[in-house]
């Protein structure tokens, strides 16, 4: 099994481990293949979407629901996202789970990405978003922590992977 | 058709469904018919994602109906949003499409097409919808709601409703659900609850 489809059977175990049915994306070239493996899991109920903002109203209804969901998006879609969270997740107090791509980070060379390097972390900072860095596949077992968390405190938090996990 | 007389008459069709309306008019008009603070879920402070939070909602919970108010203003914003419906296609969701031709949550500023008419028919059956109605009178919509929405339906339902701008006139007269984010939150989680056995919140008082 490649490095890439072993870290994308974690995560969809972890996922699973946690009771979460529901994912809703939109994609990032370093994390197709977890979108594909999730896609192909019979735990999980993938919805593509048009945009990011649908996958936080999405999982949002879905949480009211009683079922359990995330988010999954690379760093430029998070940028667009800022609105829909503050708004859904902060003032209801919803919480959810958010998977990004640290993009723009040391090891990415991709010059479109520059701002994300400048920016994603500051302003998951200025938003009070607690979020957690995993770039290695011994650190995989947080996520189901971390999931957790959001659903006991009722607030959102987000996990950045990182090139060295996915590539 | 008059904005609030649609929405009572709509009001008075409803039985156990869940509802979630979007920012804007439809937010007042369902406060004013109903005064519903268990299962309605007035979602003031988000424009054009109303039907998406449905669309979880209704998937969380295939057993319960679940009505979604979302105005032309926030169909204008997220228009792909209705390839994400069709994708889901859950035959638990009616997306009613508020259409007064402004954004009615912002003073009744114009949208972006003006005064040409937006034919959100042909929009919604052009990206793949099978179940889309039009209601642009109140006895239309009285006369054909029953086919339309009720009882048991094959998948997603799209429903127009044609309806007149609120006046200033209207405004004065109405006003918003007082309760808070969080407030609403456990009302309509509990409801929800209570309905379907769901754990929305990993403990019961």
């Amino acid at each position: 099994m490649s490095k890439k489809q072993r870290v994308a059977t974690a995560i969809a175990d972890q996922l699973a481990s946690c009771g979460v049915k529901l994912v809703a994306s939109l994609p990032d070239n370093w994390i197709n293949t977890i979108l594909a493996t999730l896609d192909a899991d019979e735990r999980f109920d993938h919805i593509a979407v048009n945009r990011e903002e649908s996958a936080i109203g999405l999982c949002a209804g879905a949480y009211m629901g009683g079922t359990g969901s995330v988010a999954m998006m690379g760093a430029s879609g998070f940028m667009t996202v800022i609105y829909a969270v503050t708004k859904i997740n902060y003032t209801y107090e919803i919480p959810v789970l958010i998977f990004v791509t640290l993009r723009g980070a040391f090891g990415d060379y991709q010059k479109g990405h520059a701002s994300n390097g400048l920016y994603l972390e500051p302003i998951l900072k200025a938003i009070n978003m607690p979020y957690r860095i995993i770039d290695k596949e011994e650190d995989i077992p947080e996520i189901a922590k971390i999931y957790r968390h959001t659903k006991a405190l009722f607030r959102p938090a987000v996990i950045a992977l990182t090139r060295d996990l996915l590539g | 058709m008059k904005y609030l007389e649609c929405f009572k008459f709509l009001a008075s069709k409803r039985r156990d469904e869940l509802v979630v309306t979007s920012a804007g008019n439809s937010n007042q008009a369902w406060w004013a018919a109903t005064h519903d603070t268990r299962s309605s879920f007035y979602l003031g402070a988000s424009m054009s994602l109303s039907t998406m939070f449905a669309s979880g909602l209704a998937f969380a919970c295939p057993a319960v109906k679940v009505w979604a108010f979302m105005g032309d203003g926030a169909l204008s914003m997220n228009t792909g949003m209705l390839f994400v419906e069709r994708q889901m296609d859950l035959p638990n969701l009616t997306h009613f499409l508020v259409s007064n031709g402004c954004y009615g949550g912002t003073g009744n500023a114009d949208l972006p097409s003006r005064n040409l008419e937006n034919d959100y028919v042909a929009i919604a059956t052009a990206m793949g919808l099978k179940r889309v109605y039009s209601f642009d009178s109140l006895e239309a919509l009285e006369a054909g709601f029953d086919a339309a929405v009720s009882g048991d339906k094959p998948g997603h339902t799209f429903v127009v409703l044609e309806v007149e701008r609120f006046s200033e006139e209207d405004e004065k007269g109405l006003g918003l659900s007082p309760m808070d984010g969080p407030e609403m939150k456990y009302r309509f989680g509990r409801r929800v609850e209570e309905l379907t056995g769901a754990d929305v919140f990993g403990y019961r008082v």
